[in-house]
């Protein structure tokens, strides 16, 4: 799961957008032809004027959160915290391994969720991964992609950050696979939620902090280098997915 | 007499037991860990932090094409630069290439490397890797070798997933479109950049 704030009509809104504004204009130069196809981001303009509004709200508001977060707690606490996360993640996960037709993932994924919630103490601390069931990413953008689902034009939304079509779709989904999404009602399940997304925010962000910090430092144009890294980073994730096919069940021992 | 003889003896011997002269086309695993223990070697028999930053910056001269990425990194726009701006040009990268590995020197402390499979690709071969340092979760590292001008060097580096150089080209071309093609612009952002940095 990505950033916690995604939705549809954010989705909607920025395609409106494009239509009663700035698409950009393909260049004739064919080798500049070539590159607009292979970055595949006609929203650029309209990006750009998003990624400047999230940049600007990440360094008022999130990234000093994080910050803190980080000089706070101690790093055994704050991976205890994501632990938690990820393991209150599994059904989403799992469902995914399962869609995309992977086993052994889903065996992964199964293991971890009893061992850590056992062994784990409800999952404070990652006790599969040492004996042989290492975390895996899974969402519905990547099991889409495997169904053969292309990734679509570039979009970077507000809060949301860096996507496209099919993972901004596969994000919504996931919520709503999410058995937790369905859990409960009144005012303390509610909290309890929003804490979670919240929390979940600030997680990723710490451990983001780091990669961030380099590319506002080192590159020439931030936006491209994020776009650029967003793009590997999610076919690379894919392409692991897809080869992950003939492994023993039991790990190695 | 004798002295010399034993000499002769030793040298060819090292000669027999070197692996194949830097420069030739031997195995690509071979030569990764080669690199990698030489560079984990040089990291800890020097004493002082210039010393370390002296044989890393050798080091990385021998092993990596720096002037083929910076190439590769132009993309489109290296045939339309003259030759005194790709040659500013390359001087610049190789400058902001060193700055960024030798930012975090202490980053290297006890690393180790272990090789894994290989992948033929369209200009070399990708030698998959795993990196481990102290207190750290383990990298996958993937190094694109390649063949640059009959010697064998590094053309990329895979972090999980990430192509170096796809990523910086990605940055420089981009950055070239925001200022008008212009390459004058992107040399002045990395002479800014450079000298903050430094």
């Amino acid at each position: 799961m990505r950033a916690a704030f995604r939705s549809f009509p954010l989705l909607a809104a920025a395609l409106g957008l494009c239509v009663l504004s700035a698409c950009a204009t393909p260049p004739t130069d064919p080798d500049a032809l070539a590159d607009f196809k292979q970055t595949n981001d006609p929203l650029e303009p309209t990006n750009r004027v998003f990624y400047k509004v999230n940049d600007g709200l990440d360094k008022a508001v999130l990234e000093p959160v994080a910050r803190a977060y980080r000089y706070v707690v101690p790093e055994p606490v704050r991976d205890s915290v994501h632990n938690v996360l990820a393991n209150i993640d599994s059904p989403v996960l799992l469902a995914n391994d399962m869609f995309q037709g992977k086993p052994r993932r889903a065996g992964d994924t199964l293991a971890r969720f009893f061992i850590n919630t056992t062994a784990g103490v409800v999952g404070i601390f990652d006790v599969a991964a040492k004996v042989g069931y290492p975390a895996h990413e899974s969402d519905f953008g990547m099991t889409m992609a495997l169904w053969g689902v292309p990734d679509g034009p570039y979009l970077f939304l507000p809060l949301l950050g860096p996507g496209d079509p099919r993972d901004d779709t596969g994000f919504g989904v996931d919520i709503a696979l999410d058995p937790l999404t369905y859990v409960g009602k009144g005012t303390i399940v509610t909290v309890l939620k929003w804490s979670r997304y919240g929390l979940n925010l600030v997680d990723l962000r710490e451990q983001a902090l780091d990669p961030i910090d380099n590319v506002r430092r080192t590159a020439l144009d931030p936006y491209a280098t994020f776009r650029s890294l967003y793009r590997q980073h999610r076919a690379s994730e894919i392409e692991k997915a897809r080869n992950d096919n003939s492994r023993l069940t039991t790990p190695g021992w | 007499m004798t002295m010399t003889r034993r000499h002769l003896v030793m040298l060819a011997a090292a000669v027999a037991l070197a692996p194949p002269a830097w420069g030739q086309t031997g195995d690509p695993v071979a030569f990764v860990n080669r690199s990698a223990s030489e560079l984990i070697a040089a990291l800890d028999n020097s004493p002082t932090e210039a010393a370390r930053r002296q044989a890393l910056q050798q080091i990385v001269d021998r092993t990596v094409d720096v002037d083929g990425i910076g190439r590769f990194c132009l993309g489109r726009f290296w045939r339309l630069a003259t030759p005194a701006q790709q040659q500013q040009y390359l001087a610049l990268f190789h400058r902001t290439l060193m700055i960024s590995i030798t930012a975090r020197l202490g980053d290297y402390k006890g690393v180790k490397l272990v090789t894994g499979r290989t992948q033929p690709t369209g200009d070399g071969t990708l030698v998959a890797s795993t990196v481990t340092r102290p207190g750290q979760q383990p990298v996958s590292v993937g190094w694109l070798i390649g063949n640059a001008g009959g010697t064998q060097k590094v053309i990329d580096v895979v972090a999980e997933g990430t192509s170096l150089r796809q990523t910086q080209r990605s940055d420089y071309t981009s950055y070239l479109e925001q200022h008008g093609d212009n390459l004058q612009a992107l040399i002045d952002g990395l002479q800014r950049q450079a000298a903050g940095q430094s």
